[in-house]
């Protein structure tokens, strides 16, 4: 009898544990990107609004770190503005047997922001990036005063620190340049310097001046604009991605799909970035 | 009126005064305060160089302590169990390891870990990783590194089994070696999702004694050559992984003594003598977005085995702990391994592997041990706890082939199979 009591509890057991495993509360939790916080706690707050029974909670952190929670389960949803890594799609199959599924919902274009009163306004994308390395300290070097440059950038693990280094910088980053945690710093660091450079999400320059880009030599100077980024003329722009370790079932492909609607792509405008459709 | 008016007037020079003294001591108080925050400002500065320069060291680790229960031959288990005291059940600390790695600059990569043992420490991997930081494609270790086999290199922290197949144990002994490797990666910069490795390897790694793993005994070095393309389509969530591995070495007899070939005829071989350790492998796994993420692993590995038996006499002989005779043998193995997740936490496994030493003998031909086939089952049931912790529940199996020739308990399968349950600590 006593036996008997026990393998039915086991059994309970098994099946409660099997069970809790699969049961889903009307709650998503989106990490990652501070690039894609703003966006992403925008797209929560209209969706919660037209979703009361809904809990999404959304915070930044870094594209890294973001990965890096759904890799241990403590997201449903990452939040990268670079695509994701050979590597982290590695320790996704290892750790859920899947290859991650990756969601382009919204482009954006990274700002060089310069102080407003620099008389630099034009800048090659060589030479942001022999700024950005430390091979080009001066201002006089690229037709401005004389006068040192100040660099200010993002910590290692932003998804826009990867995205600008990969396709600006192509080499390490100068070890004078300070790392700030999050856009909002890096815009405000160079309001207050009259000879510092940052980069960062083209949706918060404000109280700086967006420098503009060029290709190289022969082509002209383009600015961050809303068009000029949709059809891909600034040489500088990118896709924001969201990432989930499964194809999304219940609520959060709800929220997925809304996002991916006429009506979720209409929110990316209001906050400055462009919608993918 | 002349009294009213000079009140007035007392009244203004004093406010004029008070608002001086005001403005004056508030010029003094910001001052003061933009001295403090400048002060401050540097002290953070010198802080944040210091703190740039540790985030360059990490730490990572695991720790994996077990509850084993035997179903051994007369209970006898592993350890000091004896037919007078047989143990049918234990603790064990199966692994207590913490990686160190220090990224200097980028590209450039130092990692030691040690394994710690209650009664000793020894180095598990001590290597030199450089990038190539132009083509940002190739990667050269250099130093004591696991072995390019998908098993060995797939950390025991993340495998979904308690143990690895049989066939991996005794081909790569001890998992590492020591040695150079030029690991290839296209898909960073070309998109091409192939990856290539080549090693040189001193080649005696795990085999002998602990002062034949600190340099090689001969001047033969073991190659490996290893290449893996992944397929994927991610509108079918789907992904293939399909590869080859090759092992080119060799065994060097460092005691003279019979030896039996491939074939088991014996022969005398003496000191200096050299044997083929030569095989070629096909790997795929299969991972498929089916209710939460599901995937299918195999490798099928095929070639000649050598080893020496190991003795007491100095110097001491090349005898892998698991291919332990004096002999040259073809040989085949292979394991299929399904894995299923269900839902954020749990996740299930089983695999069947196979372990063939001597391919042309079987049942009652086969009349040393050593030449068992061995066909093992293993399964477990893993829970995520949470970010760090799991709690892995598993069984083995091995059902050894039985040859009347061989004799005493080989006559029919041994009793040799485990439960295990696993506490996972990791950081």
């Amino acid at each position: 009898m006593k036996n008997t009591k026990l393998k039915v509890a086991s059994f309970l057991l098994v099946i409660m544990t099997i069970g809790l495993s699969f049961t889903s509360l009307n709650k998503i939790t989106v990490k990652g990107s501070d690039t894609m916080v703003i966006l992403s706690q925008k797209w929560a707050e209209v969706y919660m609004q037209k979703n009361p029974g809904t809990t999404i909670q959304v915070t930044g952190g870094g594209s890294g770190v973001g990965i890096a929670a759904l890799i241990n389960g403590s997201t449903d949803i990452a939040n990268s503005s670079r695509p994701m890594k050979a590597s982290e799609v590695e320790k996704l199959k290892a750790r859920y047997s899947t290859l991650g599924v990756e969601i382009p919902c919204a482009k954006d274009g990274l700002s060089v922001y310069l102080n407003k009163a620099n008389g630099v306004s034009e800048l090659t994308i060589k030479q942001i990036g022999l700024i950005f390395a430390g091979k080009i300290t001066n201002w006089k070097e690229v037709g401005g005063v004389d006068a040192g440059i100040r660099l200010y950038g993002r910590e290692s693990s932003s998804g826009t620190f990867g995205f600008f280094k990969d396709n600006v910088v192509k080499t390490d980053y100068a070890p004078s340049c300070q790392t700030l945690p999050g856009t909002a710093a890096i815009v405000n660091a160079v309001k207050k310097d009259k000879f510092a450079i940052g980069y960062g999400g083209a949706a918060y320059a404000e109280g700086v001046k967006d420098c503009k880009v060029k290709k190289d030599d022969k082509t002209p100077g383009v600015y961050p604009t809303a068009e000029t980024i949709k059809n891909r003329t600034y040489p500088i722009s990118r896709y924001l991605y969201m990432y989930l370790k499964s194809r999304p079932t219940g609520e959060t492909k709800a929220f997925v799909d809304w996002i991916l609607s006429p009506e979720g792509q209409k929110v990316i405008e209001g906050v400055g970035y462009f919608p993918v459709k | 009126m002349k009294k009213t008016i000079l009140f007035f007037l007392l009244l203004i020079a004093y406010i004029g005064r008070a608002q001086t003294v005001s403005i004056d001591s508030l010029k003094e108080s910001v001052d003061e305060h933009s001295m403090k925050f400048a002060g401050l400002d540097e002290r953070l500065s010198g802080m944040e160089s210091d703190l740039a320069k540790l985030t360059k060291i990490k730490f990572s680790g695991y720790l994996q302590a077990q509850y084993e229960m035997y179903n051994y031959q007369d209970n006898i288990g592993p350890g000091p169990s004896t037919t007078a005291v047989p143990i049918k059940n234990s603790f064990y600390i199966r692994r207590a390891r913490i990686k160190l790695s220090y990224e200097p600059t980028t590209g450039a990569v130092f990692v030691i870990q040690p394994d710690y043992a209650f009664d000793k420490v020894t180095l598990r991997d001590a290597y030199v990783q450089l990038n190539d930081r132009w083509l940002q494609t190739f990667k050269l270790f250099m130093g004591q590194f696991n072995r390019t086999s998908y098993e060995v290199e797939f950390s025991s922290r993340s495998r979904e089994l308690l143990e690895r197949s049989r066939m991996s144990g005794i081909l790569y002994p001890q998992e590492r070696d020591l040695g150079a490797k030029i690991e290839a990666d296209l898909q960073t910069k070309y998109e091409i999702p192939f990856k290539f490795q080549l090693a040189v390897f001193n080649g005696n790694y795990g085999v002998g004694s602990l002062t034949n793993d600190l340099r090689d005994v001969d001047n033969k070095k073991d190659v490996m050559l290893r290449g893996v393309y992944s397929f994927a389509f991610p509108s079918k969530g789907l992904g293939i992984d399909i590869g080859a591995h090759a092992y080119l070495g060799n065994t060097t007899v460092l005691q003279a003594g019979t030896f039996s070939d491939a074939n088991n005829k014996d022969f005398t071989a003496k000191i200096g003598d050299s044997f083929q350790k030569r095989w070629f492998g096909g790997e795929m796994r299969v991972y498929y977005d089916f209710l939460g993420g599901m995937s299918l692993k195999g490798e099928y590995i095929s070639g000649a085995i050598s080893g020496e038996k190991g003795t007491t006499i100095l110097p001491v002989a090349n005898s892998n702990p698991s291919f332990n005779f004096n002999g040259i043998r073809d040989f085949t193995g292979f394991y299929a391994t399904w894995v299923k997740n269900i839902g954020k936490s749990n996740q299930i496994a089983v695999r069947y592997d196979s372990w063939d030493p001597n391919r042309h003998l079987s049942g009652n031909e086969v009349t040393i041990k050593e030449d068992l086939k061995y066909d093992s089952w293993a399964f477990s049931w893993q829970y995520f706890y949470d970010d760090n912790v799991k709690i892995v529940a598993g069984y083995s199996l091995p059902i050894n082939e039985s040859s009347t020739k061989v004799g005493g308990n080989f006559t029919k399968d041994v009793l040799d199979n485990t439960f295990t349950i696993r506490i996972q600590a990791g950081f």
